[in-house]
């Protein structure tokens, strides 16, 4: 899972002047011609310091997106449930480990990354500072979060950088399962009781804000990125993602008959969808570390490093050296 | 915390500060091979950080090969690959690598990888012996370097791989009965198809 659309704010284009002229040339050649870039290829400063940054958050986003589930791993209703819960959230860490090692391949370390989450200083996705409830919270989760995360993460694949796609590839394929899995859950519970169509309803009022700034603040309102789309790091604008997205999935929660929390929220003449103005001061607010679940999110990481440290000391050998991963 | 999860409330309270991590805290890089079925070649799929072998292959096994078929992995040392240069357009990287003489010494076994298409994986051709990996790369040209234009070539010691023993095989055998290994098990269609005959939604 990812949420993908605050990731670009503020970026200068102003360095590229520093840029050889000839090598920038070639570069953005290659990325025309629809070649991936690999590691030791020459990359502009501002190409590798955005992937960085973009890669790690969404590691970071596999990392925390795994707590709100979790916690509904013992509470999972049944066997069934509960395994494949659990292969879920394994599927979910182990993103972030495939995400972490392409975002090495550029040069940041794997413990300048981990640091940098415990201390705030690197973002993830804000949709994980929200709550699960109940049960069909962590539905919610599972069929509508993931699905826009594979709306993300299928445009991203097609990006410019070798290791990052390869790494988006094996993630798309299983996050399928997720999807399926979420729709299931959610189609169990919208055939089943009064109540538990009326607790999928309370979860779709509570995570539709949250969904809509799942892919970052609208295009009148985000940082310019052309020379992103040009180099084939960002496939497509926040306004694009959202509009495929519900494009895909208001109508599947309609046949199920539940109610969308937005009273304007319809596709108009052109396609488009139109709907209420999702509130970006909340989501700023947010995402700068005042949202319900912020503080307890990082707070459960910063434990784990801590009460894991003697167990990574203890592995330590004499022997061991960093070199930078190859592919 | 007041957390809505009883486990995360039971946490013990860390009061020291968490410092930034020391270098090699996440261990070093294992490079990751796995053969999909039988009859295919290994093709590389990743790295692992693990402390040692044994525990960078149990590592891989669970990042690499949980939901998808697997006939076998290995993992090796990601200083013991040996890497070419990267070479563009119709530019054959074993038109670049330096002529190596035939060496006098104890030879050993390497596994070649090539990179014949950029953005694909790095994928076994074959195995040569040779007592240097330089001469490894030299001979492959000979023996491997056939008609696609190959970007870069890795050449590994073999008794430098951690190799997924006949007996470890058997954690990838799954049951024929075994339900789930498909996304599409997930099968809510005839639910969904009952619950929409029998409501009025639409």
């Amino acid at each position: 899972m990812y949420g993908g659309g605050n990731t670009f704010e503020g970026i200068k284009t102003d360095n590229l002047a520093q840029e050889d002229p000839i090598k920038l040339a070639a570069f953005e050649a290659r990325i025309a011609r629809g070649e991936k870039i690999e590691p030791t290829d020459w990359m502009p400063q501002l190409y590798r310091k955005q992937l960085i940054r973009m890669i790690e958050q969404h590691a970071h986003s596999e990392i925390i997106g795994a707590l709100p589930e979790g916690t509904w791993i013992t509470r999972a209703p049944g066997f069934k449930r509960k395994m494949s819960l659990m292969a879920k959230v394994q599927d979910e860490v182990g993103h972030a480990q495939l995400l972490y090692s392409a975002a090495e391949t550029l040069g940041k370390s794997r413990e300048q990354m981990i640091d940098d989450l415990i201390n705030g200083k690197s973002k993830y996705s804000n949709i994980f500072n929200y709550p699960t409830f109940t049960w069909a919270d962590c539905c919610f989760i599972s069929w509508l979060v993931d699905a826009g995360a594979i709306v993300n993460q299928l445009a991203n694949a097609k990006g410019s950088y070798g290791p990052y796609c390869r790494a988006l590839d094996r993630i798309c394929a299983e996050e399928s399962f997720h999807l399926k899995y979420g729709h299931h859950c959610v189609i169990y519970l919208a055939s089943g009781t009064a109540k538990q169509r009326q607790m999928f309803q309370e979860a779709l009022n509570r995570w539709w804000p949250p969904m809509m700034h799942f892919f970052g603040p609208s295009d009148k309102i985000s940082a310019h990125t052309e020379v992103l789309m040009r180099w084939k790091v960002k496939m497509g604008t926040n306004d694009e993602m959202r509009n495929q997205f519900l494009d895909m999935y208001v109508p599947k929660i309609w046949e199920l008959g539940f109610t969308i929390p937005d009273p304007n929220l319809k596709k108009n003449e052109s396609g488009k969808w139109e709907y209420t103005e999702p509130d970006w001061e909340e989501f700023k607010r947010v995402i700068n570390g005042d949202g319900p679940c912020n503080k307890e999110r990082l707070e459960v990481r910063r434990i784990a490093e801590a009460r894991g440290k003697w167990v990574r000391e203890a592995l330590k050998t004499p022997k061991m050296s960093y070199v930078t991963p190859l592919a | 915390m007041n957390s809505l999860d009883p486990r995360v409330n039971r946490l013990p309270q860390i009061t020291e500060a968490v410092l930034p991590k020391a270098a090699l805290d996440q261990f070093g890089t294992y490079e990751v091979f796995v053969q999909p079925k039988e009859g295919k070649p290994f093709q590389h799929e990743g790295i692992v950080h693990a402390p040692n072998l044994e525990l960078a292959w149990v590592l891989a096994k669970e990042t690499f090969t949980r939901r998808f078929t697997c006939a076998s992995l290995y993992v090796v040392d990601t200083r013991d690959v040996y890497v070419s240069p990267l070479t563009e357009g119709d530019k054959n990287v074993y038109d670049v690598l330096p002529q190596v003489a035939e060496q006098s010494g104890s030879k050993k076994n390497f596994e070649i990888y090539h990179l014949v298409k950029r953005g694909k994986q790095h994928v076994h051709v074959g195995t040569v012996q040779a007592v240097l990996p330089q001469e490894a790369m030299h001979l492959a040209g000979k023996q491997f370097n056939h008609s696609k234009v190959v970007f870069n070539v890795w050449a590994i010691a073999t008794d430098t791989i951690r190799f997924t023993t006949d007996e470890e095989k058997e954690l990838w055998l799954t049951l024929p009965e075994k339900k789930f290994r498909d996304a599409s098990d997930y099968k809510g269609g005839d639910k969904l198809k009952e619950f929409l005959e029998k409501s009025n939604f639409n």
